[in-house]
């Protein structure tokens, strides 16, 4: 038998855990490949730094003036921006994959505490830690610089609210691992996020609606907030700056009960963890569907669509309705017409003083739509993952794959327009006949005239994306720049041909224009179709590994 | 039976500096259950891509049932049915809907796609999950449903790539019987699996693959017979591989040098 080495120190675990974690971050940047990836995140690098550095100064700043100036309990406003910071960022930055990168580490011989610990040096390792921990030490240096004699009182509260954000980090952290590892309410938590994120649009004019009627009501709750921890923290300060002990320590000791009531929890989850709690997807439903299997026979289809075409657009509507961020993306352009519309006719009038006229403003948002829903057609491959090898399996030419993903996005947008159209006419009425087929008709080369690019691009610049993830969900850099461009492209043809029925003084010439670009697209997409299926064989290998990998 | 279901001459497919696959001449006759063995890295699934149309060679021709595949691919490819590395499913759709996908691909039409993708669900033992897509189904549930994939059109040619990789014992039984079922009906398998003894219980005929060259190939018996054996012993096909791959010197002496471990 072999001979037993002896137990591991927590130190050199913890040693060992944080070179895990930079050689994690070195490698990631060593990827083939990567090079749009590697300008990008020394780009993300070099803007997140200096908004760090510019926070130094203002949290800087705000504790020497509020400090210096007689209103120390202001500090408060300080200690709640970096409150609300930490625990909000890594929601952001961490994304919706699940990572059970932490929990990975409990299959080596570590004992709970250390395993706890573990869990605290993984959190003080983030992003949004280390800058907050540096915006606390610029405060310290701000009451050092003014009123060095507040600097004990800010040196213990400081201490003890590093230690209870990052407690608090990390159990909300836990958390949603917890609510995440299951693939439909990771999903479902996505949807909730974006939806959120498109109704921040909607903040402005409702501000501008209910702000005045509202204010009372959201004063009425700020006393409230004095129990939670950054009002508790700046009250401490304030406190101890004035040599109000009393105060002072009952902040210090609130802040303590917050401490242990977070701990308490966390060590709850870190326990459920250690003792081997499954988080894993993947597994089957332990309950089984009822068996009703339909029995359906004829085709759907006309003739003229061949079987593999219709196959792919029924696939490709089966993945939009279950990809939750696509399926939302399909209630975003009625959404977007209503905002706009709400901006132009009626709470705020932002557009109206800018005198921005109906006729453009009907091609501008028809505009704005078509850029929506067709930029996913630039990397289209990017959801199939390792389904892409039945593509190639099957007896067809690539050429019915890209026919089958074009004609569903082209009924996708056709849809999504008559339904934009629907509400755009409720809102601000119907625009004159010549106005309406003109901007139709520039919506149909607009669609027809990308798609052939599109479907090179996707071809040529492939990047897997999975669904219900938001960390590294992007095209990539040159699919980006291919559709700007070509966007930009059609979208100056287009203005100029809508702006020469003005200078002609005929309203009908720009759809006769875009009457004759749409035939000239049209045969354009299909003699370009043998090409494309040509370049699918040649990029084949690039395509299966990217998507398979 | 003579007829030849799969022959490859010269075939070499090369990765920059490395050559995965090195001038292999392969022989494969209609109806036979093949297996194609070899170490990690061999070369075996380069070879299974070349000869399923995933991954174009380098050099070298393949021809599958007399038909050459370079150049009439569709043709071939509605003649095989694959179960790729991978598996290559469409994750979000149900296993159904996956059926009746793949037979559409396949020029099924609908009635029979739908028939046939009942049954297919019902062999394997899927059919009560109707409902629940594919990123759902364990591991031995996607295997199953990426075989009745595989088998949907009928194939003259099935290629296999571990397909009882996390397989439970009773489903893996049923296949074994449905597999040789096939090959009775003159259907060709062509089979990787590193599990030497279901390569051994099944396959009629054997090829090994090192360092991207075909080393061996040929019935079981025609194999035992060219590596020497005590008088009356029969070879089994590990020990015929560790032969032919001629490892297991080399793994001893490194164990030996494991003397802490042991």
């Amino acid at each position: 038998m072999a001979d037993l080495i002896p137990f591991p120190g927590v130190f050199e675990q913890l040693k060992a855990v944080a070179g895990l974690r930079w050689l994690i971050t070195k490698n990631s940047m060593r990827r083939k490949n990567n090079r749009w990836d590697l300008i990008g995140i020394i780009a993300a690098g070099m803007f997140s730094g200096l908004f760090v550095i510019a926070m130094c100064f203002a949290f800087y700043a705000g504790a020497y003036t509020f400090l210096g100036k007689g209103r120390p309990s202001w500090m408060a406003l300080l200690f709640w921006g970096i409150f609300v910071y930490w625990q909000l960022i890594p929601v952001f930055v961490a994304g919706f994959g699940a990572s059970f990168e932490f929990k990975s580490l409990l299959r080596f011989p570590l004992n709970p505490p250390t395993f706890y610990l573990l869990g605290l040096g993984y959190g003080l390792a983030d992003f949004g830690a280390i800058s907050s921990i540096l915006w606390i030490l610029s405060m310290l240096a701000g009451a050092f610089t003014v009123r060095p004699g507040a600097v004990p009182a800010m040196l213990v509260v400081s201490a003890l609210f590093v230690l209870l954000n990052l407690t608090i980090e990390r159990l909300l952290g836990s958390w949603l691992e917890k609510i995440l590892a299951r693939r439909k309410t990771r999903e479902l938590f996505l949807g909730i996020f974006v939806l959120s994120m498109v109704s921040l649009n909607f903040l402005n004019p409702l501000l501008q609606r209910y702000g005045n009627s509202a204010r009372p009501r959201f004063l009425a709750i700020v006393p409230y907030l004095s129990w939670l921890p950054g009002s508790l923290a700046g009250q401490a300060v304030a406190a101890g700056s004035t040599g109000n002990l009393e105060q002072f320590w009952i902040g210090v000791l609130s802040l303590l009960g917050w401490l242990v009531v977070a701990s308490v929890l966390l060590w709850n989850r870190y326990a459920a963890q250690y003792r081997g709690e499954e988080l894993s997807e993947g597994t089957a439903p332990a309950k089984a569907d009822k068996k009703t299997l339909p029995h359906t026979s004829g085709e759907l289809w006309p003739a003229f669509v061949p079987p593999a075409v219709a196959a792919v657009v029924a696939k490709e509507f089966r993945y939009t309705i279950r990809n939750g961020f696509s399926f939302l993306t399909l209630f975003l352009p009625p959404i977007m017409v209503i905002f706009f519309t709400l901006q132009f006719t009626g709470w705020n009038s932002a557009f109206k003083r800018h005198g921005i006229p109906v006729e453009w403003f009907f091609p501008g948002i028809m505009a704005y739509l078509i850029l929506i829903l067709l930029s996913p057609a630039y990397n289209s491959f990017a959801f199939e993952g390792k389904g892409i090898q039945t593509y190639y399996m099957a007896p067809i030419r690539f050429r019915d794959v890209l026919l089958g993903k074009n004609l569903f996005l082209a009924i996708l947008v056709g849809v999504e327009l008559t339904i934009s159209l629907t509400v755009l006419i409720w809102r601000i009425g119907l625009p004159t006949l010549p106005q309406l087929v003109s901007t139709l008709a520039a919506g149909v080369f607009a669609v027809t005239g990308q798609f052939t690019i599109a479907n090179w691009s996707a071809l040529s610049f492939p990047k897997k994306m999975e669904i219900g993830k938001m960390r590294g969900q992007r095209n990539s850099g040159i699919a980006v720049w291919t559709a700007f461009g070509v966007q930009l492209l059609i979208g100056g043809v287009c203005s100029v041909i809508l702006l020469a029925g003005k200078w002609t003084g005929n309203p009908w010439v720009p759809f006769l224009a875009f009457s004759g670009l749409t035939v000239a697209t049209v045969g354009g997409y299909f003699a370009s179709l043998n090409g494309l299926d040509a370049l699918a064989e040649t990029k084949k290998e690039l395509l299966i590994e990217t998507l398979c990998r | 039976m003579n007829e030849i279901a799969i022959a490859t001459e010269m075939l070499t497919r090369k990765f920059g500096e490395l050559t995965a696959v090195d001038s292999m001449n392969l022989r494969v006759q209609a109806g036979q259950f093949f297996g194609f063995l070899g170490p990690n890295g061999a070369g075996k699934s380069t070879t299974i891509k070349m000869l399923t149309g995933l991954l174009a060679p380098t050099s070298g021709r393949m021809e599958l049932l007399g038909i050459d595949f370079q150049k009439h691919p569709v043709e071939v490819k509605r003649q095989i049915g694959v179960v790729p590395e991978g598996m290559g499913l469409f994750e979000r759709l149900t296993g159904s809907e996956y059926l009746r996908f793949v037979g559409r691909m396949y020029g099924l039409d609908r009635a029979t796609t739908e028939k046939r993708s009942e049954e297919l669900l019902e062999f394997m033992q899927l059919a009560d999950r109707e409902k629940t897509i594919i990123a759902d189904y364990s591991h031995g549930m996607q295997k199953k449903l990426a075989l009745a994939a595989a088998v949907i059109h009928g194939p003259r040619i099935l290629f296999l790539d571990e397909p009882f990789e996390g397989v439970d014992a009773l489903a893996a039984g049923a296949l074994k019987s449905l597999l040789a079922r096939m090959t009775e009906r003159g259907v060709t398998i062509f089979l990787t699996s590193h599990v030497l003894e279901i390569v051994e219980r099944l396959c009629s005929h054997v090829a090994i693959i090192h360092q991207g060259r075909l080393v061996a190939q040929g019935s079981l018996d025609e194999l035992r017979s060219g590596i020497s054996a005590a008088e009356g012993e029969k070879k089994t096909l590990e020990q015929i591989f560790l032969s032919i791959v001629g490892q297991s010197g080399a793994e001893q002496s490194r164990l030996q040098e494991l003397t802490w471990l042991t």
